[in-house]
């Protein structure tokens, strides 16, 4: 409970039971009391104490687990996420369909590389990652992380959903290179002998020009796996941000096809391992909108002339608050989310989310993006510091 | 099958990466590193309490890093680890009303789970808890319902989950298994468990008898000449091979022991010959001695926890 | 998924009144000599009858029935699998090794290959739980344990056995045999059913029968049909005087006992109620060492003990029927100091000295763990 923090506030004189009591039985009279501020030219405060569009604090850290090719802890408040990075090989001889859909496609990036431009390029990588599940994030929130989530159960309706936005949000910003997951591996050319031998000639020379073509022999499939050892609220922000640390972070080994043994071979030298060349750094902001009354929008519909009522009295009856705690989630219905990157100093939307209720308009939007291209340089800020 | 309810990898599976001959190798990490502590000197490790507030309770636990790992962290050469640091995340929930569905009890119920986190090991770990997973989470709930003071709480119950994000080796990652192979790692695990889920407990206000802590003893032989001695809080990765280990949970204060795990041939332990004990007795009072030490630094931790409270008050 | 169900020994909980529990704990930990509520003496075991072979489908199989009505049957059944590398240790070298293996084929005396703990599979069925409840879970894993760990001393009459359970399962290097030992309980657990399991399954295994092997070396295996020359999996000795004599076994699976500690007493093989009122439960599991011939101790495991889950007493001086008004003391809590007579549920956990006592007791010479060991002797295994 986000109770301590308030006892500096004014009170109303009415109140004759301690804040932290007030904020358990009324909590939403305690929240909107908190916002209302005393006077129209004062900013409204939360009963966390920060303003309505403060993030909590972020930290990162990354690389702390021996065992993962890429870790990162990041905690924003008093959430925690936990990420690791596994990569295991996907052999291509182990793809039913290998041979198949990907004969023709194959030859495209080697043939034809330069004549395309790199947005193809992309259309490209962004079907491999996904048609074979090369990107596996799975979000586990059975840690404890909250009392109402029973340790042992199968994920809940909010872990598998989380899981899926973070997996949807990987293939739509083109995140991880497909390259970068891709070994190569070129056959040695036994034709070059037999190319000089006058009787075979004719025949090699109308099949290939030079040697055999260089083949996919695996992928790396990288699982990210999201343990939320803390939840406070504002889960998918942690969750996105470990990710993109931990991604950041990740290191996959100098790998090559073995002809003798048949089998994919690893150095382990740390200086031939290869880190992942992300595209940009996408940034997840999240938002609630809190209603003064909370029936509100229901009246609106029922009742024709409750906002003329509710204009004349003057009060704001909605306040939208960036980065919300586990308090304030509890309290709201509407979300909104936004992830932004930039480039060149511009800002970029790369996905926006709202959904649950009527109050956040398109002005109010327009914001939400200022404040997350804002929150934006913060965490590019802890991102590079760690 | 697939489980429908996570996002599931390639359908054909996939597999763990293979290194190339580290003999060839430039890194050098291909040799073992042996113990450097002495045999009675423990590893240092890290205990805080109150990390995560949703919770009625909740501790951290790490181990610090061994010279080797430490080394490799701050100058990497080589991708493969030399060894590992258990680090632990507790949490405890409660006491809360036992569920409808539940037969009345006079005592509080504890519930344990312990889960390692998918890339806790060097051998990627499933969703679901397995037989390990389910096993240790008994002999935790064994440790610890022994300190709890129970029946001042009837008709509740304590739901305490253990989260591994980091595990121990079982062996040191260049041998084959030998015949003395056994799960090693899980023992110096369950000591780390136990410690860390007794200050969760001491965090929530649960009324103990004492805390309680684990310790680890292990007889290991280095070579196969002499006869195995004994070292307290091994760390599986420095030796050559263990002959027999035994955790324990101890609480001090009434010199007793809540919860035994003792496995392998302690039969041949090179002990003074002085010493009348036999070699499970040597390994049990090892594994106490060990413990002992462990609840210097729980009982730090718990006085921060109180010192915390009592602040907020 | 309910909370009862999690606990190893809340579902052992006998519904025995307080002032039963009482009673009972006088009796058990009346110095030297316990009255147990059967008449037994302290290290007396319940009578049983055994007998084995009793599955024409499975490699080895036994039944066990207690005097009680409690049955379990064991079944051993073996299958031939391609030994994989295990994941972990996985570099090159292994990979090298492997392959030396493959051009070395029928090399004798090249280095053992040693087995996996992973190839002996263990399930056990329990009525009125799921496979995957923490009671089964927790018996399987500590049945395993003793029989994968045990590693038998380097003696030469037991070659085949030099690395334990598992090096007897090493056919040679790329394949293995793996074994699927499944043990039924037919009833409820009456008490906590360990000593019966474990009883069981050590006859089992100790009729278990491989089929001859007619291949060579580091050929793919093929065996012989005649399950007339089938070897056992546990080797017994040539050295038999008569045909009516039991056969002796140079290396036997290992036995786990359960013991339980009541005050001052050690008592073996504890039923129901006796178990309720214990102060420590311990599973020892033991073998004979093939070097000598006392016992040897492979592992221990403290189990809970359900008396920490029993229903106090209320001492009459608390008791408000007594009173005739409400008690004395209030704090219901308060009441920490013993009264005698009234049952508290046990604390905390045992002294060391009652822990060395337990296992003196079972592997001392003449000590209970030989005359277990020397009884399972007797049973002829056909």
């Amino acid at each position: 409970m986000a109770s301590s923090a308030t006892t500096g506030n004014p009170m109303p004189p009415s109140l004759s039971m301690p804040p932290s009591q007030f904020a358990r039985l009324q909590p939403h009279a305690y929240l909107r009391a908190h916002l209302s501020p005393p006077s129209s030219d004062q900013p409204s405060v939360r009963a966390n104490g920060r303003a309505t569009s403060q993030f909590r604090v972020t930290s990162v850290n990354t690389g702390s687990l021996t065992h993962a090719n890429g870790s990162a802890v990041v905690r924003i408040g008093d959430t925690t996420a936990v990420c690791g990075v596994r990569a295991e090989l996907l052999h291509t001889s182990d793809i039913s369909s290998w041979g198949v859909s990907q004969a023709p496609s194959k030859q495209n990036p080697t043939n034809t590389n330069e004549a395309k431009d790199s947005k193809s390029e992309d259309e490209d990588d962004q079907g491999q990652i996904q048609d074979l599940n090369l990107l596996v994030p799975n979000l586990s929130l059975s840690t404890g992380c909250a009392p109402g989530l029973t340790p042992g159960a199968p994920p809940s309706a909010l872990a598998q959903s989380l899981s899926h936005q973070i997996l949807s949000l990987l293939h739509t910003t083109n995140l991880v290179r497909a390259d970068d997951l891709r070994i190569w591996y070129q056959p040695p050319n036994f034709d070059s002998e037999e190319f000089h031998n006058p009787g075979e000639g004719m025949e090699v020379d109308t099949e290939q020009s030079g040697g055999p073509e260089r083949e996919i022999k695996a992928f790396w499939v990288l699982y990210i796996d999201i343990m939320i050892l803390s939840m406070a609220g504002n889960a998918f922000d942690a969750a996105w941000a470990s990710v993109l640390a931990a991604l950041r972070d990740t290191k996959l080994p100098n790998a090559w096809w073995d002809d003798d043994n048949e089998t994919i071979l690893c150095s382990d030298d740390f200086a031939e391992a290869h880190r992942l060349t992300l595209r940009g750094l996408p940034i997840a902001s999240s938002f609630c909108c809190f209603e003064g009354d909370a029936a509100a929008g229901w009246r609106a519909n029922v009742i024709p002339d409750a906002e003329e009522q509710k204009k004349k009295k003057g009060s704001q009856q909605k306040w939208i608050l960036a980065d919300p705690d586990g308090y304030e989630e509890g309290l709201t219905q509407e979300r909104a989310c936004v992830v932004v990157d930039k480039e060149n100093g511009k800002t970029i939307i790369v996905k926006m989310e709202k959904h649950g209720g009527w109050n956040v308009d398109s002005d109010d939007l327009r914001k939400l993006v200022d404040v997350s291209s804002q929150r934006w340089d913060d965490l590019k800020q802890a991102l590079e510091q760690c | 099958m697939a489980d429908r309810r996570r996002i599931n990898g390639p359908p054909a599976g996939t597999r763990p990466p293979v290194y190339a001959s580290l003999k060839e190798s430039k890194t050098g990490v291909s040799e073992r590193t042996l113990r450097q502590r002495q045999p009675t000197e423990l590893r240092k490790f890290y205990l805080k309490t109150g990390m995560i507030p949703t919770a009625s309770g909740s501790s951290y636990l790490e181990f610090a890093p061994s010279a080797a790992l430490a080394a490799a962290r701050s100058n990497p050469k080589s991708l493969i680890p030399p060894s590992s640091a258990l680090k632990v995340a507790c949490t405890v929930h409660g006491p809360k009303p036992l569920p409808r569905s539940v037969p009345f009890s006079p005592n509080l119920l504890l519930t344990t789970h312990v889960k390692f986190a998918p890339f806790a090991a060097r051998k990627r770990k499933g969703h679901v808890r397995d037989t390990t997973e389910r096993d240790l989470g008994v002999h935790l709930e064994t440790a610890l319902r022994g300190a709890i003071i129970a029946e001042r709480w009837p008709k509740s119950g304590l739901d305490i989950t253990l989260t591994i994000v980091e595990a121990e080796d079982d062996r040191w990652w260049g041998d084959a298994p030998d015949s003395h192979d056994a799960s090693w790692g899980m023992l110096n695990v369950l000591a780390g468990c136990i410690t860390a889920a007794s200050a969760a407990i001491a965090d929530a206000h649960i009324d103990c008898l004492d805390l309680v802590s684990g310790g680890v003893a292990a007889l290991v032989s280095d070579d196969a000449s002499t006869a195995p001695r004994l070292v307290l809080d091994v760390d599986p990765a420095e030796h050559r091979s263990i002959q027999s280990a035994c955790v324990v949970a101890y609480m001090p204060a009434r010199d007793e022991i809540t919860e035994l795990w003792l496995k392998g041939d302690s039969s041949r332990a090179a002990l003074e010959k002085s010493d009348g004990r036999t070699g499970h007795e040597a390994l049990i009072d090892g594994a106490v001695d060990a413990a002992r030490g462990a609840n210097t630094i729980l009982t730090d931790a718990v006085r921060e926890s109180i010192a915390r409270s009592f602040a907020q008050v | 998924m309910s909370n009862q169900r999690q606990a190893s020994s809340a579902s052992q909980v006998p519904h025995l009144s307080p002032a039963e529990l009482s009673y009972l704990y006088t009796s058990l930990s009346l110095p030297k000599n316990p009255i147990r509520p059967d008449g037994r003496s302290p290290t007396q075991f319940r009578p049983l009858s055994a007998e084995t072979n009793i599955l024409p489908g499975t490699n080895g199989s036994a039944r066990i029935g207690f005097a009680d009505g409690t049955q379990a049957i064991v079944g051993v059944k073996a299958s031939v699998e391609k030994t994989i590398l295990a994941a972990d240790t996985l570099d090159s070298r292994s990979l090298a090794q492997h392959g030396d293996a493959l051009n070395r084929e029928g090399e004798e005396g090249s280095a053992a290959v040693s087995g996996q703990g992973e190839w002996v599979q263990m399930s056990i069925e329990i009525p009125g739980y799921r496979d995957d409840d923490a009671l089964p879970v927790f018996l399987g894993e500590m049945m395993r344990e003793s029989l994968v760990g045990s590693v038998a001393g380097g003696s030469e009459e037991v070659k085949e056995m030099a690395g334990g359970l598992k090096g007897r399962l090493v056919i040679n290097k790329r394949w293995h045999w793996r074994l699927y030992i499944d043990v039924l309980l037919l009833s409820q657990p009456l008490a906590y059913p360990l000593p019966l399991l474990s009883l069981t399954t050590h006859l089992a295994l100790l009729s278990t029968k491989l089929p001859k092997l007619k291949s060579t070396g580091e050929e793919d295996p093929f065996f012989d049909d005649d399950w007339a020359v089938a070897e056992y999996l546990y080797p017994r000795s040539n050295k038999q005087s008569s045909p009516s004599d039991a056969p002796t076994y140079p290396v036997r699976p290992p036995v786990t006992l359960l013991v339980i500690a009541v005050g001052e007493n050690v008592i073996f093989d504890p039923n129901r109620e006796e178990i309720a009122v214990a102060d420590a439960v311990l599973a020892i599991s033991i073998t004979r060492s093939s070097d000598s011939e006392n016992m040897k101790l492979l592992s221990i495991r403290s189990i809970d003990p359900p008396s920490r889950l029993t229903q106090p007493g209320i001492p009459n001086s608390e008791n408000v029927n007594m009173l005739g008004g409400p008690p004395a003391s209030s704090n219901q809590s308060g009441g920490q100091e013993e009264v005698g007579g009234v049952w508290r549920p046990r604390r905390g956990g045992v002294q060391r000295s009652v822990i060395t006592r337990m296992i003196k007791t079972v592997l001392q010479k003449g000590g209970v763990g030989e005359e277990v060991i020397q009884g399972l002797e007797g049973v002829k295994v056909e």
